[in-house]
């Protein structure tokens, strides 16, 4: 039997940790590199809702997160074709 | 003590871990945020300090802590929308070429898959929508709706159409607001009730991930 609380853990670690990475990590500089972190914490957000067996919130969370992706991945082509300086 | 008997010890156990993390990851994207100067990486932390919010919500684990994720995703989804349109709309206004040289061109590729596959796609979408019912349903069926105006990228929406789906998503409101009280009123009819919040929900839901879709297709009108 498996330890419901490894999951817990291991999601507060990667939520830390992508923040983190997010904030300060390498190759932030680019905003393509510093979306791309923000689904590290995402993931240890699914992994803290599978702990407390939050079914619907973790698939709204999964459905809002590629959105989110989505509405950020457009803003930043449209913004690099127009020539900002990012 | 404050927390009651029906509290399963490990949620209890877990409590301080979450709202500890909650406020580190917070903090963590706070302090990112006040000495960034780009607009466009203050709206990617956004994101860090909404994931905060969710792991001190989700620490409480009972059906109110569900109940109130849904709509913090909903408004950070919104939130992140709309300040992204901003910095787009803003940085149209400060460059010096002209709006239709800015708006994006569409792609032309001559497949066939990409004439049949959003359409299959979409209805599987919008019926496991339909029959999840309620405000997963309309999450589904509203990645669906957009999945289907996004990679159709057509041009030229009807303005009526806008409208008509803004109104839609009115009445959907109506029902489910009667659907509520519906259970205060006669719990006797506490199944219409529901049927009627979970359907309400459902189309209001779904109308507005489908907005996004409309939000690009209006850009393309421009052209």
């Amino acid at each position: 039997m498996l330890d419901v609380q490894i999951w817990f853990y291991t999601g507060c670690i990667l939520v830390i940790l992508g923040s983190i990475a997010t904030v300060i990590g390498p190759g932030v500089k680019d905003p393509l590199v510093r979306t791309l972190n923000t689904e590290i914490p995402a993931v240890g957000v699914s992994l803290i809702f599978l702990t407390y067996n939050h079914t619907i919130a973790l698939l709204t969370f999964i459905a809002a997160t590629a959105v989110i992706t989505l509405i950020l991945l457009r803003a930043i082509v449209r913004l690099e074709e127009m020539g900002v300086d990012l | 003590m404050i927390v009651p008997e029906v509290v399963p010890q490990l949620v209890v156990s877990l409590y301080p871990v979450a709202i500890w993390v909650g406020i580190i990851t917070g903090l963590i994207g706070l302090l990112g945020i006040s000495y960034q100067k780009n607009d466009l990486s203050v709206l990617i932390l956004t994101d860090i300090v909404g994931v905060a919010m969710l792991i001190i919500v989700a620490g409480v684990a009972t059906d109110l802590a569900e109940a109130l994720i849904l709509p913090g995703l909903v408004v950070e989804l919104a939130e992140i929308m709309a300040i992204s349109e901003i910095l787009i709309s803003r940085e149209i206004r400060k460059s010096k070429r002209s709006r239709k040289d800015l708006a994006p061109t569409s792609l032309s590729f001559n497949m066939e898959i990409l004439e049949t596959a959003p359409v299959f796609i979409a209805v599987i979408l919008i019926a496991y929508g339909i029959f999840l019912s309620g405000f997963t349903g309309g999450a589904v069926a509203g990645g669906g709706i957009l999945f289907y105006v996004l990679s159709k990228s057509a041009r030229g929406l009807p303005v009526e159409l806008f409208d008509g789906l803004a109104g839609v998503s009115g009445i959907a409101w109506v029902f489910w607001i009667v659907g509520f009280l519906l259970f205060f009123v006669g719990p006797g009819f506490w199944l219409l009730g529901l049927m009627l919040s979970a359907f309400g929900l459902l189309i209001k839901v779904a109308s507005k991930v489908g907005l996004i879709g409309m939000l690009t297709r209006e850009e393309f009108k421009k052209e």
